[in-house]
């Protein structure tokens, strides 16, 4: 998360995980990892405050 | 999502190239990841946004997520579609957006390209163009987007600092991110994340 703050981006979330890579017709290193398929969502900032908001909420800041 | 790691990228785009051609021009070959229909159905995709998607399109979908489930897209909307493959995305996208709208897809695997651009040109559809480049590296003006989309690509980028900042840069302040990706649950050990094959099955 930290690295898409990083980049600018507000609202980070991850609304849906599911294994994807079952049963594909070839073997693979997925499952040794326990490999997701995911869907990401986030909103570009309009406001530097907005992106240090969002860095100290993820630092755990106690002024946030 | 992977951390950033020194691999060669000239190396890691070969392969990535070598991997996702073959998806492209002979996509029931088989692979480590589910493709097609079967995977978009997986995935979540509703069968009516697949209408008048050229079937051969279709079939080289590889993504990991479904970027039309995390937000809702609006008429006239310009979207991005990075390492959009076959274009199976954005000529979905360009629907949904309608004839006001733009889609820019973008992706570095000439044969993918290929099969794009002769999708796009059976739906006679005007409002789509594909265009050759990086994800790290998009061809496309600050701030143009309204929405970037991506499916399975973040994951084969080295640097997600600067990939991430490159996608922010063409979005406009305020502009959605909508992404499919993958996660691992289990740590990657540094020495398997050296290993090209790694990033590709």
């Amino acid at each position: 998360m930290i690295v898409f703050a990083n980049a600018g981006f507000v609202d980070f979330r991850i609304p849906w995980r599911a294994d994807v890579f079952s049963d594909a017709p070839q073997g693979g290193d997925a499952a040794e990892f326990g490999t997701l398929g995911i869907n990401v969502g986030a909103v570009k900032a309009t406001t530097q405050a907005q992106i240090e908001a969002a860095l100290a909420a993820l630092r755990c800041d106690p002024t946030t | 999502m992977s951390d950033n790691i020194a691999v060669p990228i000239e190396e890691l785009r070969h392969a990535i190239r070598h991997e996702y051609s073959a998806v492209a021009t002979d996509p029931g070959r088989g692979f480590h990841f589910h493709t097609g229909r079967k995977l978009a159905a997986l995935l979540g995709y509703d069968e009516k946004w697949l209408d008048g998607i050229p079937e051969a399109n279709i079939a080289s979908f590889a993504g990991t997520g479904n970027p039309f489930r995390v937000g809702p897209f609006e008429l006239g909307e310009r979207v991005v579609d990075v390492g959009c493959s076959a274009g199976m995305d954005s000529l979905i996208a360009a629907k949904m957006v309608g004839p006001t709208g733009r889609v820019i897809g973008i992706d570095m695997t000439p044969e993918m390209l290929a099969k794009a651009r002769e999708g796009a040109a059976q739906v006679s559809t005007s409002n789509v163009e594909f265009r050759e480049g990086y994800a790290e590296s998009l061809p496309v003006d600050d701030a143009w987007a309204d929405v970037l989309i991506s499916n399975g690509v973040l994951n084969l980028t080295p640097d997600k600092d600067a990939t991430l900042r490159e996608w922010a840069r063409v979005l406009k302040p305020g502009g959605s991110l909508q992404v499919g990706d993958i996660l691992v649950q289990r740590a990657v050990p540094e020495t398997a994340k050296r290993k090209i094959d790694l990033w590709t099955g």
